[in-house]
């Protein structure tokens, strides 16, 4: 089985890692930079090969795209060769411009996965995962932490300055990003962060998948000074990889006649978590446990258990917050 | 002297904008009991 992989940037290279670790699987790698391609596949073996365009790939069933924002192009030509894509993108703009090509790749008849990374990703995962147990939905709240390479640290440097959306009733709710502080409470230990209205992908996948909530939001930590600093050029070059991250995901709704709160959660450092969701989704998509059409992790179609444990076995663990009291 | 009262008055500004973004918002409550679990996820095949 061939998969292609299009960036070798923090999260193409932990998805490669992961697809080379899996039985029967070769990967053909492409990146902007043919040189970095080739040290990737040298360090990962001989089962990865490197393409000089996602045309030039051949034989390749199943596409991640692991590069930054701009997901769409590449998308729909791959679509238009019956090619299944696995997005991680993490962009509102790719995220909605990518569910949009639903009828065109149900007409291809491949799927086409929105956001297959730590968050969105992982978060939509648990979502779903958690909304198991509830009669009905009610509302669906997701944090996040952490920021894994440079092209994921610009986009949350961007995402305190835009405009967040969140579902309300019935209808998206524009606020100011970087706006309305929440302590948070991660896994340890990440433990409690300040929280932020950001212009993130969640939202948009979430109502996708949850359109009987009647809240759906979605924060990300941050601190004074990226608050400060959001709205100027960023003043460094971002880090190369970033520390510990983590997700955190609050439903709730009733559950038997009455009202019950969950709450899951994450820790990893994003762009491993990131590049083994995206693997472990490829895989499954290769198995044909996925349908044709374009939709995110949350999506109540999906083998949502099963990928949870392929994740676990591979090192990527999600907690249940047990207890009472305020989170 | 006038700059310095300039300087002054900014600190000052400064400080009123920063504690109202700082007000704003909640503040939350840690965890009274409880704790994180580990998930446990039953296969359905």
């Amino acid at each position: 089985m061939r998969v292609g992989v299009l960036g070798a940037g923090a999260v193409g290279t932990r998805a490669v890692r992961q697809l080379v670790a899996s039985p029967n699987v070769e990967v053909v790698l492409v990146d902007p930079d043919g040189a970095r391609a080739q040290r990737v596949a040298t360090a990962l073996g001989r089962q990865v090969s490197v393409a000089p365009t996602s045309a030039a790939m051949a034989g390749v069933r199943v596409v991640v795209l692991a590069q930054p924002a701009g997901h769409v192009a590449e998308a729909t030509a791959l679509i238009d060769r019956g090619v299944a894509v696995v997005s991680a993108c993490d962009s509102p703009e790719d995220a909605a411009e990518l569910l949009a090509l639903d009828a065109r790749a149900i007409g291809a008849g491949v799927p086409v996965v929105v956001g297959a990374g730590f968050s969105p990703g992982l978060s939509c995962l648990l979502a779903r995962f958690a909304s198991r147990s509830f009669d009905v939905v009610d509302e669906v709240y997701v944090a996040k932490h952490g920021t894994g390479g440079p092209a994921c640290a610009r986009q949350h440097h961007d995402s305190l300055a835009g405009t967040s959306l969140s579902w309300r009733v019935d209808g998206w709710l524009s606020r100011p990003a970087g706006s309305g502080r929440e302590l948070c409470w991660f896994p340890e230990p990440v433990g409690g962060r300040d929280c932020y209205r950001a212009e993130t992908a969640e939202p948009l996948l979430l109502h996708d998948a949850f359109p009987e909530a009647t809240r759906i939001a979605a924060r990300t930590s941050a601190t004074r000074r990226d608050r400060l600093t959001s709205r100027l050029p960023m003043m460094r070059p971002p880090h190369a990889e970033g520390g510990l991250g983590a997700v955190r995901v609050e439903l709730r709704g009733p559950r038997l006649g009455a009202r019950e709160i969950e709450v899951l959660g994450a820790i990893d450092r994003p762009a491993i978590g990131a590049g083994a969701v995206a693997a472990v989704v490829a895989l499954e998509v290769l198995a044909g446990a996925f349908p044709s059409g374009a939709y995110g992790l949350a999506d109540p179609r999906l083998p949502t258990e099963h990928l949870l444990a392929e994740l676990a076995r591979r090192g990527v663990k999600a907690a249940r917050f047990t207890g009472t009291g305020g989170m | 002297m006038k700059a310095l009262r300039r300087a002054l008055l900014a600190l000052v500004a400064a400080g009123l904008v920063a504690a109202a973004m700082r007000l704003r918002g909640k503040g939350g409550v840690p965890p009274q009991s409880g704790g994180w679990r580990e998930l446990v996820v039953n296969e359905p095949r």
